[in-house]
């Protein structure tokens, strides 16, 4: 069989080097346990490292020796506290030895509560139980380390696919692929996730695959080997984390519409693909709810509970999503008053805001970000309006990945509903739009290719220098706030 | 091509530039709070909207900005008034989703520092819930909201503009980054400017190979 990585161009290779390079630089700004619920992933793997099981309690009382790891850091007066600095003298740097040091003492095995990532499924946490092992006979703070650094090879999956799927959807300018992937492979949140312990680096990783998949498959076909690796990697996905079933809709229409595709050459043959592909897929799933049957638990689990907050009007629900993503229509009521969700959630958001999502760029910063984001957003235009014709023709498969984004800003919207209006916008994070990466790989490729030939490179490099600038200011943002 | 190169260096030599200014800039400082360690405390929470103030403040020369100890999880735009015998003397706001324990609002420095003075934090909620964090006192040098006292002082901290330079701090900000981490040591934050560099080295070496 031959090695899928084989045609991997080389210029894709180095983009997987360079974001794999600045996550790893990530890992090594960001403070330990200061990105988002990264105490209850180190939580997760730590009890599937130590005993084999899966956490049992979404509690927060994590394992006595991760406490003592976080008092000695003093990180959870750190969090959420943008005024507090992390410990800064050599007393401090002793007492926290020497916490570590009593922690080992009196430890148990595992941490059977994981907080709010006991709910996700294992195949992140087991993976970052490799990293795990080899630093056993290290403190927490090694391990933690070690582990980062296993999420930054996830950036570098994810850059390379990027990369990939951009060649498989705009393979007339190869100028434009490298674009795309080293923007996405600078892009600072991307760094920033996948430089902690969060099972979003391999959701990231997992959805750019499944799109360049899918985009393959538009373009050369369906056949046996492309609708088993869809399978398969959505399956990858499932046991990922929970928010790929916002994906799930989009990848499966994709899988269907292909086949019938497929249908107008191969016959009823074709169907066996989506079978296959389908099957394939839905396995994590269909374990899943015969487990819970046999364990006497609801059907599906904890999707259940989020299921019961059903009970409001669709039509509120339906309103409270448009409007946490766009401007309120006449007839809404208004569920974000005197907020503009569009720019303060999502944009400002993508801009930046690190750590606990407590560290975020001046409100000016925000204000000239505006500049190069319209610029772009223009230039993609332009090269759409440019390319009509060629999207028209391509109209199936650029329904599919609308779908998939959709999907996936409806979960979205319909989790935080569940929690409004005890919180207005539980989760309005940019970071759980990431896995659509690929698709704003496509979209500066567009801005580039907009510019016409003559500029397009041009504006290509400097698409690239803007996300270099992107990149090392926010690092510095992160330092500033916690070292400085 | 020669505008690609051209781009490249004229693109990265601008964000050298910004990095250079941006360094030479100098952290915001405490000038003065009154913050008592260890006494801090919860001495209000509201889900309504609110003017709290707080009289027997002293605003410091060349104050910059002015934190207020409230918490929130997406924190609504608050307006912030410093006032001497009822005139305002300096004034700003800061616009919602700020998260935290403190929101630090703009102002314009005065030349010379004012004592006594009525500080008050106004904003208005919906659906939210803001904690008023500061110091328990008794009721008569409390803030209020209105004729209402709180429990306590809330905690006010004045920032201004400190007197040295991000690049005259780097060295104890590289000390900082060593700590409470393994492996531990200055040289870490070597490791991290060699990374950055590296994908920065890398991706101008590729740009430069296939957009040329």
């Amino acid at each position: 069989v031959r090695c899928p990585l084989r045609g991997v161009p080389r210029a894709a290779w180095i983009c997987a080097l360079v974001a794999i390079l600045n996550a790893a630089s990530w890992s090594i700004v960001t403070p330990p346990f200061q990105s988002p619920d990264e105490t209850d992933h180190f939580a997760y793997v730590k009890q599937l490292a130590e005993t084999g099981e899966l956490p049992s309690s979404s509690s927060e009382q994590v394992s006595s020796e991760e406490v003592g790891v976080l008092v000695g850091l003093n990180a959870l007066r750190v969090r959420l506290q943008p005024q507090v600095h992390t410990i800064a003298s050599r007393s401090e740097q002793d007492a926290l030895r020497k916490n570590l040091a009593l922690a080992s003492l009196g430890a148990t095995p595992g941490s059977p509560a994981a907080g709010v990532a006991a709910s996700q499924p294992p195949l992140y946490y087991a993976l970052e139980t490799i990293p795990y092992e080899l630093a056993r006979g290290s403190s927490e703070l090694g391990r933690l380390q070690l582990m980062r650094l296993m999420s930054a090879l996830f950036a570098g999956l994810t850059a390379m696919f990027v990369f990939l799927f951009v060649r498989e959807t705009l393979p007339g300018v190869r100028w434009a692929w490298t674009v795309a992937g080293l923007a996405v492979a600078l892009a600072p949140l991307l760094g920033f996730m996948s430089g902690s312990v969060n099972p979003d680096s391999l959701l990231f990783a997992i959805s750019a695959a499944i799109f360049y998949t899918l985009a393959r498959a538009f373009r050369r076909g369906l056949d046996w080997r492309t609708a088993a690796a869809l399978g398969a990697l959505t399956a990858l996905g499932l046991l990922t984390k929970v928010n790929f079933l916002g994906l799930l809709p989009g990848v499966l229409l994709g899988l269907a519409l292909l086949s019938v595709r497929a249908a107008r050459s191969r016959g009823r043959a074709a169907y066996r693909l989506l079978a296959l592909g389908v099957g394939v897929a839905l396995s994590p799933v269909a374990v899943y709810v015969l487990s819970n049957l046999l364990a006497g638990h609801h059907t599906l689990g904890i999707v259940s509970s989020a299921a019961q907050h059903m009970h409001r009007s669709l039509l509120d629900e339906a309103s409270y999503i448009w409007q946490l993503y766009l401007p309120r229509l006449p007839g809404m009521v208004g569920d974000f008053p005197g907020i503009s969700t569009t720019r303060q959630l999502w944009f400002n958001g993508y801009v930046g805001l690190y750590g606990w999502l407590d560290t975020p760029f001046p409100a000016w910063a925000q204000t000239v970000a505006l500049v190069p984001a319209a610029a772009l957003v223009a230039l993609c235009g332009r090269a759409l309006v440019q390319g009509r014709a060629l999207l028209r023709a391509r109209a199936v498969e650029l329904v599919v990945y609308a779908a998939m984004a959709l999907g996936l800003m409806l979960l979205i919207g319909a989790d935080s509903y569940a929690a409004f209006p005890a919180t207005d916008a539980e989760y309005a994070q940019a970071r759980y739009l990431l896995p659509l990466l690929a698709l704003l790989g496509a979209a500066l490729a567009l801005a580039a290719r907009g510019a016409g030939r003559r500029w397009g490179p041009i504006v290509g490099v400097l698409i690239v220098v803007l996300f270099v600038a992107h990149d090392v200011f926010s690092q510095l943002q992160t330092v500033a706030r916690f070292y400085g | 091509m020669r505008g690609v190169k051209l781009a490249l260096l004229g693109g990265l030599g601008a964000v050298a530039i910004a990095l250079v200014l941006t360094l030479l800039g100098s952290p915001m400082s405490v000038a003065r709070t009154n913050k008592v360690p260890g006494n801090e405390t919860t001495i209000w929470t509201t889900t309504h909207g609110a003017t709290y103030c707080q009289g027997h403040e002293v605003l410091p020369a060349g104050i910059s900005a002015i934190r207020i100890w409230l918490d929130a999880a997406a924190g609504p735009r608050v307006n912030v008034v410093v006032s001497s015998r009822g005139h305002t003397i300096a004034s700003g706001s800061r616009g919602s989703i700020w998260i935290g324990g403190s929101v630090t609002v703009p102002v314009k420095p005065l030349a010379r520092a004012v004592d006594d003075v009525t500080v008050c934090a106004a904003f208005r909620l919906h659906d939210e819930t803001i904690v008023v964090q500061g110091s328990s006192t008794p009721r008569s040098l409390a803030a209020y909201d209105g004729r209402q006292a709180l429990d306590g002082r809330m905690g006010v901290e004045y920032l201004r503009t400190g007197t040295r330079s991000w690049l005259s701090l780097a060295s104890e900000v590289a000390r900082r980054m060593g700590l409470g981490r393994e492996p531990a040591g200055t040289w870490v934050v070597l490791l991290a400017l060699a990374l950055l560099a590296g994908a920065i080295a890398l991706s101008s070496r590729l740009l430069v190979e296939e957009l040329t």
